[in-house]
């Protein structure tokens, strides 16, 4: 026994020596040693004195490097995002329309709309999509992930905080910031090629980045991305036709994509910066819509049925342009202009419209939408040591339109798959809003942190906005720090909400014409059945935690959040006339069924998120790093109105509450031996559900292995969802579209889409 | 109980993240060694601050650290008027004004200049810091060495990149 405890006191004393004295001596290390020292992650989120170390910050962040992202294989930003972040969820969708071709994600159970997209701090504008079908972030326009070339960024930091106080509308669950490579980083070209398990989903993807240096540490960095995605076909059989068989399309779709990115800096002797960043997307994707069988109308133009082939064609643009220098008494300013716009025009090919019978065409145009922001922005800072002062001004303009399709498109029963936007649907909308806001930081001391931000906004259709924030953190010694955040927020309707509509028309049963779809809130239909002008979605945050640190190598975050949304803004489902005034009104414009946006539920998002990083090298030349990274978050509908629950259906109350895994635990593990390096990341989804049918948690194994044969050349092999990980199938549900044997077997829900296993290979060179 | 020896030490011996402040206040010091200054006769090592917050950090760091066989002595000013005898002059939150005013002043005085402001190199500084994914880097003004009479190792300008500045 005496033994036993003597080797238990060895034991720890070793491991307590070791762990303290790491890196004490860091002087007497070798020179190229020091210099392949890893430094801490620093974040320019959540506050607006500059970069600091995350494990220091008021609030929970987790950054993505370019070194992960450059280890992963994957090729878009929100997969990216994704595999790395637990809450971070972003399913891959099918027959939905625009939803397949701009995918929607969310962050801890909350919109896409309510996470601010920023591109080196500043507001990246949305896209102009807004998710109307049945999918994840159902109601949201939001900013496109995808349009960022990952070969350009240097790391993503995401704010799990509410920080409309700081940053203004839409970061209410939390703000993604992507920092592009600056100075010093090296060209590269990058060859990524792979193919799913089934033999589909082939992918190629090829970037170069070349940074051209200029005086006193400009540069002028240029990425090009070009991905040729083919499809995934995971439908099942279709049994509506005759001899069954497999119809549709189901999975991920066909697509090309080619994007630029110039991001210039051009320092002056003066303490001057002209900055400037140009990107530039060109997508086309295409996807279906579900089969149409043999019926006397198609027959007019196929013999056996037809498969509607929905094509995309977004065009994405941005230009940012800014000043910014430096004043006596640590006084920095930054003025900058940043343009974005967002175009996409739908097409529809192998479809027909029956109202024309065997004249319709069998391709037609369909109509376009846009969106343009312009944000101009004026900020100041002040550090002042101990106090650090920060505000600014900023103005920004907002335009949104839908462009009517071809008349072959719209008319009588429209295009079958997707009708095209009738001319009653065009629209051409714009706002403006101004806002001033002002943070500052103050350092009691060495332990003691207090930060303020107040944000005033006004905005031209609905009104004004005044949002606070307070942070603070104490260390109680080197090794623990407590922090809390309480804020306030917002998120102003977006004009797509407010003015977007799309209707279809059918022939009834008494043969009528009737229509139906999404109506503008201002609509007379939409006004019968009780829509009001939106009004912001208005929020409380709350969020608190520790941080520990009880050696260099290790840190372990735990943070409690809590966030609670009123007013947020749902789409109804699809509303009937009731009373004789709604009857009259639908009789006048020949509706049967009409749905809008409102402000419809109260709902309450809370959970934890918790970090556990380790580095350790296990002998000279090689190392392990290892993250714990898990996320739980639960939505519930809060029912403070009756009436306004009579908008949400059991399905969209379901959607809110139970469509997203609650929980995600992801084991992040990098392993470096010499030339030889192997990242291996498991990942745990919990379960989730969809119209009431519940699906299984699932564990997904993504590996990577890299050799680099010289200094700058490097190839890697792996695999995503190695081990073909499935989502369960609907269980015991026998529809013709939905099923355990049918068109889509699997949930749209599912956190780690249906295409399986991928497999690729990926050559980089450095030059 | 000897392999669970082995594993802890094995796996608790090197290396972690470090905060790029401690990385800077290593550096310093460290690329002296690799630099021959021709004032040989003072009897300790000095490494001025000039407007850096760091001073305990550098004092902690540079304990019982002998660089040249001397022992190190670090002083913190505020104006560069203040500036006397140093071999290392590490230089923080100044404008080009500013900085260009400290350059001449230090011009010629086999003082080694070091700082992390962006474009110090090519300003006729000695020795820049700057970080690149997550890993410290240097950037080594050989023109601005010579003129301080500072001759620089090739195991230092191996590691780091060179530019060539204005002259002052």
């Amino acid at each position: 026994m005496k033994c036993l405890n003597r080797k238990k006191i060895i034991l720890c004393s070793i491991f307590l020596v070791n762990s303290l004295s790491a890196n004490e001596n860091l002087f007497d290390e070798d020179l190229e040693d020091i210099l392949s020292i890893k430094t801490e992650l620093k974040a320019n989120i959540g506050s607006r004195d500059g970069a600091r170390d995350c494990l220091t910050s008021n609030a929970p962040i987790d950054v993505i490097t370019e070194q992960q992202i450059q280890d992963s294989g994957l090729t878009s930003l929100t997969d990216v995002l994704r595999y790395f972040v637990a809450g971070f969820n972003a399913p891959e969708t099918s027959i939905a329309d625009g939803s397949d071709h701009i995918r929607a994600f969310t962050l801890m159970g909350m919109n896409p709309d309510q996470i601010l997209v920023l591109v080196n701090g500043k507001r990246l504008h949305t896209s102009s999509l807004l998710h109307v079908n049945g999918t994840i972030g159902r109601g949201s326009s939001h900013a496109d992930l995808d349009n960022i070339p990952l070969a350009s960024i240097d790391r993503v930091e995401i704010l799990k905080d509410g920080a409309a106080a700081q940053y203004g509308s839409d970061a209410i669950a939390g703000v993604i910031n992507i920092i592009l490579k600056g100075v010093g980083y090296s060209n590269k070209l990058s060859v990524v090629s792979g193919i799913r398990k089934a033999s589909d989903g082939e992918q190629l993807q090829t970037d170069l980045f070349v940074s051209i240096p200029l005086e006193y540490d400009g540069f002028v960095n240029i990425t090009l991305d070009m991905k040729k995605q083919k499809q995934t076909q995971r439908a099942g059989v279709d049994n509506r036709v005759v001899i069954p068989r497999v119809t549709t399309h189901v999975g991920i779709p066909d697509s090309k994509d080619y994007k630029a990115l110039v991001y210039v800096e051009i320092p002056q002797d003066n303490d001057i910066n002209i900055y400037s960043e140009i990107s530039y997307d060109y997508k086309e994707s295409e996807a279906s819509a579900f089969f149409r069988p043999d019926n006397a109308d198609s027959k007019l133009l196929y013999n056996d049925g037809f498969l509607p082939l929905i094509k995309a064609k977004i065009v994405d643009y941005s230009a940012v342009i800014g000043i910014k220098g430096a004043l006596p008494h640590s006084i920095s300013w930054d003025l900058s202009n940043v343009y974005g716009a967002n175009n996409l025009k739908y097409s529809l090919d192998n479809s027909m419209n029956y109202t024309l019978g065997i004249n319709s065409p069998t391709s037609f145009d369909n109509g376009s939408l846009n969106f343009i922001q312009n944000t101009t922005t004026l900020d100041f800072s002040k550090d002042d040591k101990k106090f650090k002062l920060a505000g600014g001004l900023e103005f920004r303009y907002e335009k949104y339109e839908i462009k009517a399709g071809d008349y072959e498109s719209y008319m009588g029963t429209g295009s079958q798959g997707f009708a095209g936007y009738h001319p009653d649907n065009e629209v051409d909308e714009n706002r403006h809003s101004h806002a001033f806001y002002i943070d500052s930081s103050y350092y009691f001391n060495s332990k003691f942190m207090f930060e303020t931000a107040l944000r005033y906004e006004e905005y031209s259709d609905f009104g004004e906005s005044t949002n606070g924030k307070i942070a603070l953190s104490y260390k109680l010694n080197p090794k623990i720090m407590f922090r809390s955040s309480g804020s306030t927020g917002f998120r102003a309707p977006s004009l797509a909400q407010s003015f977007y509509s799309q209707t279809s028309s059918f022939i009834s049963s008494s043969s009528i014409l009737s229509s139906q779809g999404t109506f503008r809130v201002n609509h007379e239909i939409s006004k019968a059945l009780g829509a009001k002008k939106l009004c912001p979605e208005r929020s409380k945050h709350f969020t608190i935690g520790t941080v520990l640190r009880p050696n260099q190598k290790t840190s372990l975050t735990i943070d409690y959040f809590y966030i609670d949304v009123n007013d947020k803004i749902i789409l109804t489902p699809e509303l009937l006339a009731q009373t004789q005034e709604q009857k009259t009104m639908f009789d006048k414009y020949n509706v049967s069924a009409a749905r809008f946006f409102t402000n419809a539920a109260n709902v309450i998002t809370k959970g934890i998120n918790i970090k556990l990083n380790y580095l350790h090298d296990l002998a000279k030349d090689s190392s392990l790093d290892f993250g714990i990274w898990y996320n739980y978050n639960k939505n519930s509908i809060k029912k403070t109105d009756d009436n306004k629950m009579s908008t949400i259906d059991k399905s969209s109350k379901d959607m809110l509450e139970n469509a997203q895994p609650k929980s995600s635990l992801k084991l992040l593990t990098k392993y470096e031996y010499r030339k030889l390096e192997t990242t291996l990341n498991i990942t745990r989804y919990g379960s989730y559900s969809q119209s009431s049918y519940k699906f299984d948690s699932a564990i997904t194994t993504d590996l990577n292995i890299a050799y680099n044969f010289y200094k700058n050349f490097k190839i890697s092999i792996g695999g995503l969802n190695l081990f073909n990980t499935l989502p369960n199938k609907w269980d015991d549900l026998d529809g013709d579209l939905y099923g355990t044997d049918s068109i889509k077997q699997y949930s749209r829900y599912s956190p780690f889409g249906y295409s399986g296993a991928y497999y690729y290979m990926k050559t980089s060179i450095k030059f | 109980m000897k392999i669970i020896l082995f594993m802890i030490i094995i796996f608790t011996s090197l290396s972690s993240y470090e905060s790029e402040d401690r990385l800077k206040a290593v550096i310093v010091g460290k690329v002296a060694k690799y630099i021959t200054f021709q004032d040989k006769s003072k009897e300790e090592f000095i490494i001025t601050l000039y407007k850096n917050d760091s001073k305990d950090l550098f004092d902690k760091t540079y304990k019982n650290i002998k660089i040249k066989n001397k022992s190190v002595k670090i002083n913190y000013i505020e104006d560069i008027n203040d500036l006397k005898y140093t071999d290392i002059l590490y230089i923080s939150n100044v404008n080009s004004s500013k900085l260009s005013e400290i350059l001449k002043k230090t011009d010629d005085k086999n003082i080694l200049t070091i700082s992390d402001t962006r474009g110090f190199a090519q300003k006729g500084g000695v020795i820049q810091l700057y970080f690149v994914s997550q890993k410290l880097k240097l950037k080594i003004n050989t023109q601005s060495a010579t003129q301080q009479n500072l001759k620089i190792k090739s195991t230092l300008l191996r590691v780091a990149d060179i530019v060539k500045g204005k002259k002052l």
